[in-house]
């Protein structure tokens, strides 16, 4: 039996390993792979080294990325399904990046509460594992396999205050839905399959994107692959886990699942619009057109509601997941400005928003909540820290010279590119919007700058090293973004389309 | 019909006979067999043990653990099949995948051993 | 040196107040004395660095920019960044950097509540470096950054040092503003991507807004121009403000202290006027012409509605919120006659208004001092009890109801004049009847400053405040900070050729790029040119 099933497979040919491509995620199974030996030898006594070792594994990563990058040249694997680009690289250095930061800010909160601490950056790094992963795939089987990888660990993360009701709540809630999703895209990317025979991205391209109607079975893989992004990306009507999943999870990871799992999201839809279905835009871009008028519509209403302060930046989250989307509505008619734009506002917002984070954590090390009415005269007894959130609140509302200006630039430029009709009505979707947003962000501004402390109490709070070091990284970052747009500009000059004939 | 629809048109026959032959089968058996109901032939298990408490019950959180570990060595052993029928071809490249592959599994593995979840207490 | 000034000098007058706000924020905040002191040297510089500029400009050619700085920013978006000044942004540019000075002395010992010098300092450095950058910058991006840079200090302002509903008005002015801007950038970048050359068809793909003016909306079609436009028109419509967006005015001046009612009144609501005849005219001259009737339309409605308001008011601040209405309403209506007359007068009336109203507000704030309250029945008898203050709020009052021999005439009357004859193609019935209500509307002006006069600075003192001892006469920081702008106010109504000289060429040469100026306007053009000793 075995023999005859070994007759008739083909010979075997040694797929070509590209080391160098591949460098930057076999640095990062490494350590991962180090994290969890530590605990194998030493157990409790690895506790303090372990966050050390995660964050010296995400530089290490940093150095293949870099060489990659100074190389230049495009790389390709296992016949397409895993490429190096320019814009792999860029999302796979914002994903390390991310989590670097990520870690500073965990390293106190997790240090000094009842966690396990070993297993909490084994967890991180896996997940981070995944996104740089998804960066490079261009294959329904590796996009699926590296949207498994960074997910399951995600869901753990946010259960992480086990004690805490909450956060059984958060996880709960994002593994049901996560699952969920996972299974609407599988069951999209069967009928992609099942339309044209390959997993390969590029393939899937040629099979569908001739002249003519689309078959019903591609339209139907397209829609159910895209809301199955739309899912992790939090994108309304799909976006009701967010809320619940920020508030109850650990703040670090909600910073993580808000920055990183979400652009993550985002790197897969783009590879999957921009190799897999360019040329469909017939199909996609209404989809993505009411999927981004939606969340940014109702991300902002909802959160001008918000009295946490977790969850408003959950909603605005969610708001901001449609400015992202904006550009994608447009990305057939100017493909390489709509994938510049996503690109640019999720190197920005990962500064912006991981900074708004930070500051959360920092703040609660005091008030032991989120609640908004705690940050009423928050200038009192920590000036640094008001500064600070006003940079990054105003930077995400979008006011020069702060990053979020050249994000929403990069939008708005976008969709006016495009020069239709449904480009000019999204643009003014996005105008609008920033106002709606606007409110909540300076209500804040002004409870910080304007309110007595409740009680009076001024009593200052003790920031730790690693928190002040990630909150200088990310403002400094949302400065220079928004003073030197062109380094931004620069770098986010991308393109997806090279492997794409026509 | 395209070759690729039929020949899912065959699983679908199949799995209508087969759905047929159940129905078939236990519609006959309803037919043929004395109806005589009484209450202990509606309770779980007919073993003979009264049944006890909510149907709800805990069982030990360990059984799960266990499972989890069992189902995890099966994949292992899915992947292992086809690749020791291969592993003329695969040659020396093979031997070293299979290597790394195994190493990770049995990180975990080592993990679970040392935080005493092999341990029954 | 020359060198220098010629290529950085724009550059070290915008950025200085800046570095000095840089400096500021090193230094600890108990120690005030440093931060008034440097907050105030910064500004001078600045004051300085502009008289330098303006001695050097070259007034034959004002017409043309000069002291073009153009260097790469960013290169993705073809932005750069470029900054000039001709006729048309010199008066504001020089509006700016003597007006900040004075209200650093004037905070001197008015830092207002809840204190913290440090920060408020800073918020004003910055603001003067958003502004004067604003009127400088000739690239729409970098315009629009420092459009923007603005909001955020003035906000904050408003918000941290402002009276009992400020976190309302604040909120209100941000959002306002903010609305109009997003739309007006959206209005930016079509121009950027829909702009060609005449010549060639190419598109041009620029931000330069001289390259823009000089095609002057070639190649876009009508309906697109109206749109873009009507973006623009909102977003520097809002923040001049016009009615029936001025709701946010009112209650900003009211709740701002006393130096943000200040520069709000002085320089920010030029931002918006300025906008208009830099940018949203001269670039789609078609759009304007179209425009044209209903930006005159509101501008009327402003005028009268702004002096009813004012009649209707209790509090002074509120009341000469209004009034900033109205006068803004002249200015529109100068700038929507489209001819070069018209806006020679708006750019008069911006100055005037700036330097007028910006005194009230310090009279104003000087009177809350003082009294406590700004409830004008409440007031009475100030030229018995304060004659200085008295005497300078009547002169200044005067100014604003637009006295001949004072700035605020040449504000107002051209800007009436020049709808006589509005420019080609614009209904000429419709501005002579916006003429006329412009007209009664300067007969209400004289009526509610003269009622703001009679019920404040005449009669008895009330008895509430007959033997307060807080009630003193002006200050010595007070002078210093007050005797500059009272100068120029007279010096500028006896001589008002000292601005037009400079704002015309300019305003001809921005016209001339776009209008094909019509046969009767040139007349008034040249009747300007004598008339005011061109």
């Amino acid at each position: 039996m075995l023999a005859l099933l070994a007759q008739q497979v083909p010979d075997f040919v040694r797929p070509d390993i590209d080391w160098h491509a591949a460098a930057p995620e076999l640095t990062l199974l490494t350590f991962g792979a180090l994290v969890t030996m530590m605990d194998i030898v030493w157990l409790e006594k690895g506790r303090k080294l372990t966050s050390i070792v995660a964050s010296i594994g995400l530089l290490a990563t940093m150095v293949p990325i870099i060489t990659l990058a100074v190389d230049g040249a495009d790389r390709s694997m296992f016949g397409g399904a895993f490429v190096v680009d320019d814009y792999a690289l860029i999302m796979k250095a914002v994903f390390i990046l991310t989590g670097y930061v990520v870690i500073l800010l965990s390293t106190n909160y997790i240090a000094e509460g009842d966690y396990w601490e070993n297993e909490y950056y084994g967890l991180l790094l896996s997940s981070i594992l995944g996104m740089i992963l998804m960066a490079s795939a261009r294959d329904l089987i590796t996009i699926f396999v590296a949207l498994e990888l960074l997910s399951i660990p995600a869901y753990m993360l946010a259960t992480w205050r086990k004690r805490d009701l909450k956060s059984n709540e958060a996880g709960m809630k994002y593994y049901l839905m996560g699952v969920f999703a996972s299974a609407i895209m599988l069951y999209g990317m069967s009928l992609l399959y099942g339309g044209s025979g390959s997993t390969l991205l590029t393939d899937i391209n040629e099979s569908i994107s001739g002249p003519g109607d689309p078959s019903a079975v591609v339209v139907l893989g397209i829609i159910f692959v895209i809301v199955g992004f739309a899912f992790k990306v939090s994108a309304v009507p799909f976006h009701t886990w967010a809320p619940d999943t920020y508030e109850g999870a650990p703040t670090p990871i909600t910073a993580f699942l808000s920055v990183a799992s979400k652009a993550a999201g985002f790197v897969a839809l783009m590879n999957m619009l921009f190799v897999g279905f360019f040329g469909r835009d017939d199909v996609y871009e209404p989809v993505i057109w009411i999927l981004a008028a939606l969340s940014m519509t109702v991300g902002n209403l909802i959160a001008l509601r918000q009295t946490n302060m977790v969850r408003l930046l959950a909603y605005s989250g969610v708001a901001q997941a449609g400015y992202m989307l904006a550009p994608l509505a447009v990305a057939g008619d100017v493909p390489d400005s709509a994938l510049a734009a996503t690109v640019g506002y999720l190197v920005i917002y990962a500064a912006m928003n991981l900074g708004a984070f930070a500051v959360v954590i920092a703040v609660a090390r005091k008030t032991r909540t989120a609640e908004i009415d705690d940050y009423r005269g928050l200038f009192h007894w920590a000036p640094g820290l008001t500064v600070a959130m006003t940079v990054f609140l105003f930077a995400l509302a979008g006011i020069p010279p702060l990053g979020g200006w050249w994000a929403k630039f990069r939008i708005m430029g976008a969709v006016i590119e495009a020069n239709t009709a449904a480009g000019v009505v999204m643009g003014i979707f996005v105008a609008v919007n920033s106002v709606i947003a606007l409110y909540y962000y300076a209500r804040i501004g002004v409870k910080m700058w304007a309110e007595p402390a409740p009680d009076d109490d001024t009593a200052p709070v003790r920031v730790p090293v690693s928190l002040t070091s990630a909150l200088v990284l990310t403002a400094a970052a949302t400065i220079a973004f928004g003073v030197l747009p062109g380094l931004v500009g620069e770098v986010t000059k991308v393109s997806l389309l090279a492997g794409v004939g026509g | 019909m395209s070759d690729f629809l039929r020949s899912y048109l065959t699983v679908a026959i199949f799995g209508l006979v087969g759905f047929a032959l159940v129905g078939a089968f236990l519609g006959l058996g309803r037919l043929l067999r004395p109806d005589k109901p009484n209450l202990a032939k509606t309770e779980a298990y007919e073993s003979g043990v009264d049944p006890t408490g909510d149907m709800w019950s805990q069982s030990n959180i360990r059984y799960y653990i266990f499972a989890l570990l069992f189902v995890m060595f099966d994949v292992e052993a899915v992947f292992i099949f086809p690749w020791a029928a291969r592993l003329e071809a695969y040659e020396i490249f093979g031997l070293i995948e299979m290597a790394i592959f195994i190493f990770i599994l049995l990180l975990g593995l080592l993990y679970a051993w040392r935080k005493g979840v092999l341990k029954w207490v | 040196m020359t060198d220098f000034l010629n290529d950085w000098g724009l550059t070290a007058i915008t950025f200085v107040p800046l570095a000095g706000a840089l400096v500021m924020m090193l230094i600890p905040r108990d120690n005030e004395g440093a931060h008034k002191q440097i907050s105030l040297g910064a500004s001078l510089l600045a004051l300085a660095l502009g008289v330098v500029l303006l001695f050097d400009f070259d007034y034959g050619s004002a017409g043309s920019l000069q002291f073009v700085t153009d260097e790469k920013w960013i290169e993705v978006i073809n932005s750069r960044y470029i900054l000039g000044l001709d006729g048309m942004s010199l008066p504001l540019m020089a509006l700016t950097v003597l007006v900040m000075p004075l209200v650093f002395i004037y905070s001197w010992n008015h830092i207002p509540e809840p204190g913290n010098g440090k920060a408020f300092l800073i918020l004003m450095l910055i603001l003067e470096t958003g502004m004067i950058g604003t009127f400088v910058a000739q690239d729409l991006i970098l315009f629009f950054v420092f459009f923007e840079v603005v909001l955020l200090p003035m906000f904050f302002m408003i918000a941290v040092w402002g009276g009992p509903n400020r976190r309302y008005a604040s909120l209100k002015f941000f959002l306002f503003t903010l609305f109009g801007s997003a739309l007006m950038l959206l209005g930016f970048l079509a121009l950027f991507f829909l702009s060609k050359d005449p010549a060639t068809g190419e598109l041009l793909r620029t931000f330069d807004m001289r390259a823009l003016t000089d095609v002057a909306g070639a190649g876009i079609v009508r309906s697109s121009q109206l749109l873009i436009f009507g973006g623009m028109f909102l977003g520097f419509g809002i923040k001049v403000p016009l009615f029936p967006f001025h709701t946010w005015l009112p209650d900003a001046h009211t709740e701002a202290p006393t130096q943000g009612s200040v520069i709000l009144a002085a320089i920010l609501l030029k931002l918006g006027t300025y906008g208009f005849i830099r940018i949203a005219i001269p670039m789609l001259p078609e759009a304007a012409e179209a425009w044209a009737p209903w930006i005159g339309l509101l501008a009327v409605i402003g005028i009268i509605y702004g002096a009813l308001g004012c009649l209707a008011q209790t509090d002074m601040k509120r009341l000469i919120a209004f009034s900033s209405v109205a006068h803004m309403g002249f200015v529109m209506l100068g700038i929507a006659t489209l001819t070069d007359f018209g806006i020679n007068a708006a750019i008069f009336g911006m100055v005037a208004h700036g330097l007028i109203t910006g005194m009230l507000f310090f009279v104003a704030g000087s009177v809350k001092e003082r009294y406590h309250t700004l409830d004008i029945g409440r007031l009475g008898g100030m030229l018995i009890q304060a004659p200085r203050l008295g005497w300078i709020l009547g002169f200044i009052t005067m100014a604003s109801l637009g006295l001949p021999g004072l700035a605020g005439f040449w504000g107002e009357f051209p800007a009436i004049l020049a709808a006589y004859q509005p420019a080609n193609g614009i209904p000429v019935e419709t501005f002579r009847t916006y003429m006329v209500i412009a007209a009664v509307g300067t007969v209400l002006a004289a009526g509610y400053l003269l009622w703001l006069l009679q019920r404040t600075a005449m009669g008895e003192p009330s008895e509430e405040f007959a033997d307060d001892p807080n009630i003193t006469d002006v200050s010595r920081i007070e002078w210093i900070a007050w005797t500059p702008m009272l100068a120029l106010i007279l010096v500028f109504g006896v001589a008002p050729g000292l601005i037009f000289e400079i704002t015309d060429p300019a305003v001809v040469e921005s016209l001339n790029n776009c209008l094909q100026l019509p046969a009767g306007c040139e007349g008034v053009a040249e009747a300007t040119q004598a008339a005011f000793g061109g």
